[in-house]
């Protein structure tokens, strides 16, 4: 297997290096770039297979960065690290399908496993017996760029998990056959690495969600689901678990 | 579960417990203020009407007749004697106990019985009557209606009396109209009346003072209370910025460094190498938990509400503390809760504070436990109540734990508590705790229902 290239962006001179030392340790090629528009210079000659930048710089912020690279290498997942816990212009980033945002100071062992997940160019799946919803709410997805697959009930879903590199897995929680819960019992033991939403609109709602919980969910949402805040929903899963 | 129903409200509004006593205080000492420099002023008036009386029995009536021989006038015994006597008393009590209930009472009855004697060594002369409305009037400087009663009453018996079996002496004829004594009366309740609502008046007017004078000494501490968090907030948020890259950096070398040298070479070279890299690990730790709840707590994250089943988080916010020895931690919420939305990270954050402090409140060596329970009403909502029997909470601090910067530990930023219940107020909801000192503490948590539907 070819070591995957990964560029840092960061102002901080000694963060930027000290994590570079740490990847590369682990088997990766880093490349350092110390502002946005540096980290563009660089990317005309090299190619990557991740970006892990610094939200703010001097100069274009990583949000700008990460936007800019949405226009030319959308399909390269991208990673924005902060020091900030609460600021707008992360929602922007979030919302604009950005794989993950880490807070820092994060261990390694952390960045590690949320950047080999995101090397992997996982894929969510959305699973709903209502075709249309399933549909719908993948194309949202897609929309901001966060790639999404589609099953209409737990077998097939469960099929999608073997083949395809699912990270998260979406799905309705009242469906015949194999039920949401089910399903969701079915991933926690067989993939744990899948991360569990589960979304509910029927009036018995309550009971199902607590077994969903119960069963290894990580998250619930009730229907109708605001794209938005399933994006967010993603991305949280996606970065640093505490 | 104890089912206290008295709770005392978190401060984070005014504490009006506190501000009742310092009212009644600053009454207190104001009125008394007052009492005593009446007290001083009639005292002397006291002696001014004793020399007048000497005067006015020497000017108007210094001699008598005794058979043939002229003699001092017995006004002028009296006014010497019998105005010393009612004089001395409330001189005396003045001085030795200025502001004392029995002290006023004395120089009221005092006063008016100067009225009295005053009548009778003018004779009975009407301008000296005028007397009488001057020492009520004095009287009613103490803004108390009590004293006035007893003076009134004095001064009707007296004309009643002396106008029965010695008219000479209070009206200056001898045989006035047997209702002469009512005409007297008559006006003295008429005074009496205004002076009555004036006391009552100046009274209140006193308090009402006392009322804003507290008032404004609460809005003027609790702004310093705001200036100071905000500075806080800045001071906070710009350190644990600049804060978080070092660390960064030094964690990501420590690292890096740990990884290079294994623990198998180090240690022949010196032990305290291992030992060392594991304090640079926790240390870090403990830095990087001290910014987080500084910046937290200076630049709060919105909740991300979402539907939370509150058994299980609530175990894992149990598995998370702690443990002591001794202190059992009991899960009571029931299964089929009502799910509300939470943010997941922040209220798990808010439960694992409390109930650690609970927690925390027994002495080591003592056994108790902790309850979490937890029930729904359609109107209020949630209501999350975490309970325990260990030391509880001194009444004079109650009302300043959910304060930033406030703690009874040695360690510690204080801010946990602060943070808790900021969180609690991001999601609509509130926090008050109930504790008598010795015998444990309530904290309960109310999140309201929610807006699409209810509770239950």
């Amino acid at each position: 297997m070819n070591t995957k290239r990964i560029l840092i962006v960061d102002d901080e001179e000694s963060l930027r290096f000290t994590l570079a030392a740490n990847l590369e340790l682990e088997g990766f090629t880093v490349i350092e770039a110390e502002s946005g528009s540096h980290a563009l210079e660089i990317l005309k000659a090299e190619s990557v297979d991740l970006v892990l930048s610094d939200i703010r710089m001097p100069g274009m912020s990583g949000v700008e960065l990460f936007l800019e690279l949405k226009k030319t290498i959308p399909e390269i997942p991208v990673l924005l690290m902060t020091a900030f816990s609460a600021d707008e212009t992360i929602q922007k980033a979030i919302h604009a399908g950005v794989f993950a945002v880490v807070y820092k100071p994060f261990d390694i062992d952390k960045i590690l496993a949320v950047l080999r997940r995101a090397l992997k160019r996982p894929v969510v799946l959305v699973v709903d017996d209502m075709e249309t919803v399933a549909t719908t709410t993948a194309e949202a997805l897609r929309a901001v760029g966060v790639r999404a697959e589609v099953s209409f009930d737990g077998n097939s879903a469960t099929e999608m998990v073997r083949k395809r590199s699912i990270d998260v897995c979406i799905t309705d929680l009242s469906m015949p056959d194999m039920s949401g819960v089910e399903l969701t019992r079915w991933l926690t033991s067989e993939a744990p690495s899948v991360c569990v939403i589960a979304f509910s609109g029927a009036s018995n709602n309550e009971q199902l969600m607590r077994e969903a919980v119960a069963a290894g969910a990580s998250r619930c949402l009730r229907k109708p689901v605001d794209p938005s805040v399933l994006v967010a929903a993603i991305a949280s899963a996606r970065g640093i678990q505490n | 579960m104890r089912q206290r129903q008295i709770i005392t409200k978190a401060p984070i509004e005014l504490p009006s417990r506190s501000s009742a006593l310092r009212i009644t205080k600053l009454f207190d000492e104001r009125y008394l203020g007052m009492v005593v420099k009446v007290d001083n002023l009639l005292a002397r008036l006291m002696i001014a009407q004793w020399i007048a009386g000497i005067a006015i029995a020497f000017l108007i009536s210094p001699l008598a007749w005794a058979g043939k021989e002229a003699v001092l006038h017995s006004h002028v015994f009296a006014a010497i004697f019998v105005g010393g006597a009612i004089t001395s008393l409330p001189v005396f009590l003045v001085y030795r106990a200025p502001g004392s209930q029995l002290t006023r009472y004395v120089l009221a009855i005092a006063q008016v019985l100067w009225s009295a004697l005053l009548i009778h060594l003018s004779g009975g002369r009407i301008e000296t009557h005028f007397h009488v409305f001057v020492s009520l009037s004095l009287l009613a400087f103490y803004r108390d209606i009590k004293i006035l009663i007893p003076a009134t009453l004095v001064v009707a018996l007296d004309h009643f009396a002396r106008g029965l079996y010695w008219p000479e002496s209070v009206y200056g004829v001898l045989n006035p109209e047997w209702w002469r004594f009512l005409e007297h009366a008559g006006w003295v309740m008429f005074l009496d009346g205004f002076l009555l609502y004036q006391c009552v008046y100046s009274y209140r007017e006193l308090h009402s003072h006392c009322e804003q004078q507290v008032a404004l000494e609460d809005a003027i501490d609790s702004a310093g209370k705001m200036e100071k968090l905000a500075a806080i907030g800045t001071l906070a948020a710009s350190v644990g910025h600049e804060l978080r890259n070092p660390l960064g950096a030094i964690r990501n070398a420590h690292t890096y460094i740990e990884r290079k040298l294994n623990g198998e070479e180090l240690a022949p070279l010196d032990p305290k190498l291992v030992q060392f890299f594991a304090i640079i690990t926790r240390e870090l730790d403990v830095s990087s938990k001290i910014i987080n709840d500084l910046l937290e707590f200076s630049r709060p994250r919105e909740p991300d509400l979402a539907p939370c089943p509150l058994k299980p988080l609530v175990e894992e916010s149990m598995s998370l503390v702690p443990p002591r020895d001794g202190v059992t931690l009991v899960n009571d919420v029931p299964e089929s809760l009502p799910i509300p939305d939470v943010d997941r990270d922040q209220f798990r954050q808010v439960l694992i504070n409390i109930i650690q402090n609970a927690s925390e409140a027994y002495k080591p060596e003592s056994t108790g436990e902790v309850r979490v329970a937890a029930k729904t009403t359609e109107r209020q909502g949630w209501q999350i109540i975490i309970s325990d029997n260990g030391g509880g909470i001194a009444p004079d601090i109650i009302d300043k734990i959910f304060e930033p910067l406030f703690s009874t530990k040695v360690k510690g930023t204080g801010l946990g508590l602060a943070l808790t219940s900021s969180m609690i107020e991001r999601h609509e909801g509130s926090i008050d705790v109930d504790s008598t000192e010795g015998q444990g503490c309530m904290f309960t948590i109310q999140l309201p229902p929610r807006s699409t539907g209810g509770a239950s």
